[in-house]
């Protein structure tokens, strides 16, 4: 490679770090081109891992708590730092096991969740519904970061018959699955999934077994289901 | 067998070679692996090497097309009852089915409880033979096994059925 070749692909990479991607797709000879761009990738990559790096080395949460409530509970930080930010989004007091929250601002809060680096929840490792009873249903989430080695959960309390939470499977691929299967069991419909089908029963099946008054339907395809029956017979 | 079957009156050829075919047919009933849950373990137990079912002339096949027996080992759910059902019309006859365990011949453990559990596969399938366990022993699928075979020798593939 020419001196030349060099400074432009360097002026190039520069060009597409600060994201115009243009001027490499500009280029007309595909040789050039393609080198340009593995630079590219390969400059992105070192400064993700500087970026990685970063956060490991302040192991404390650095959090500024309002005086009113100090806490070390963590569910209490973080949820104090919800309110500041996403005003009006939680939906009860803070406690120390939870933070419960409205649905309305979930995908904002949960990619904020994921993208500060003072949270860095990089994990979802638990989700599931409940039937809470009183015209409710929940969904609850159960962070981890990797990083900093904290956990949290959010509950997200939504009403029988209007279920609906904004899906975070682009945030955590892992929730693709996890709101697929508390769609299945709860009716629990998650807006902006990108593959919103039941998990486990047929696709035809009728209501949402895990719902409390969920009564099984007399016939599948012409199979008769027994109702419970009264102990052995 | 197709446009022989049935269509002959009583007499000793007839007989002798009813007898070679159900004898040909009960030494060689090739099985439709059909593992739906544990009892599917049990399955592959009988077919390895400690208990063999190749002595008794039995191969798992994958293919419905290519089995004479269908074992349903395991759970069947509403969700596969369909496909049990699809599976077996797409077997070839004769076929002959075994309930393997206590899912496959009552719904089992989810007899009182299970909403998404059909109630023993012979609902949607002709079973011929059932094989008590929860999950039944290799041996006790073999004997099941066996039974078959007995079921199998005493047809009588040519001779036209009485009324």
């Amino acid at each position: 490679m020419s001196v030349d070749q060099e400074k432009l692909i360097a002026e190039l990479v520069e060009k597409g770090l600060s994201g115009d991607m243009d001027s490499i797709n500009a280029i007309e000879d595909r040789v050039l081109r393609s080198k340009a761009k593995s630079a590219l990738a390969k400059a992105k990559r070192a400064a993700k891992v500087a970026t990685k790096i970063v956060p490991s080395e302040k192991k404390t949460l650095e959090v500024s708590i309002d005086d009113k409530q100090p806490s070390d509970n963590l569910n209490q930080k973080i949820g104090h730092m919800i309110d500041k930010k996403f005003p009006g989004s939680l939906d009860s007091e803070l406690n120390d096991t939870h933070i419960q929250l409205k649905p309305d601002q979930w995908f904002d809060i949960a990619q904020w969740l994921k993208s500060e680096p003072s949270l860095h929840f990089d994990s979802l490792q638990c989700h599931t519904g409940m039937d809470v009873g009183d015209e409710k249903l929940e969904a609850r989430y159960n962070f981890h970061s990797m990083t900093h080695d904290h956990y949290i959960e959010i509950r997200i309390a939504v009403p029988r018959d209007n279920a609906h939470i904004p899906s975070i499977e682009q945030i955590w691929r892992i929730g693709d699955w996890f709101e697929r299967e508390t769609y299945d069991m709860f009716g629990i419909f998650f807006d902006g999934h990108r593959d919103h089908r039941r998990m486990l029963l047929p696709e035809d099946w009728e209501g949402y077994p895990l719902r409390k008054d969920y009564e099984v339907q007399e016939t599948y395809h012409g199979i008769a289901i027994p109702k419970v029956k009264e102990g052995w017979e | 067998m197709g446009i022989l079957e049935n269509k002959f009156q009583d007499n000793v050829v007839v007989a002798k070679l009813d007898k070679l075919i159900s004898w040909a047919r009960s030494t060689s009933p090739w099985y439709f692996q059909f593992g739906l849950a544990c009892c599917a373990i049990e399955m592959m137990s009988a077919a390895a090497s400690r208990h063999d079912l190749e002595r008794l002339g039995m191969m798992p096949r994958s293919s419905p097309r290519q089995a004479d027996v269908m074992i349903v080992a395991g759970t069947v759910t509403m969700k596969m009852a369909l496909r049990v059902k699809k599976l077996y019309e797409q077997m070839a006859d004769p076929k002959y089915v075994i309930a393997m365990g206590s899912c496959a011949t009552s719904g089992g453990p989810y007899w009182q409880h299970g909403y998404h559990v059909l109630k023993g596969v012979d609902i949607v399938v002709p079973v011929d033979v059932y094989v008590p366990g929860c999950p039944p022993r290799p041996e006790a699928l073999i004997e099941g096994l066996l039974k078959l075979q007995e079921k199998i020798l005493e047809e009588r593939p040519l001779t036209r059925k009485m009324a």
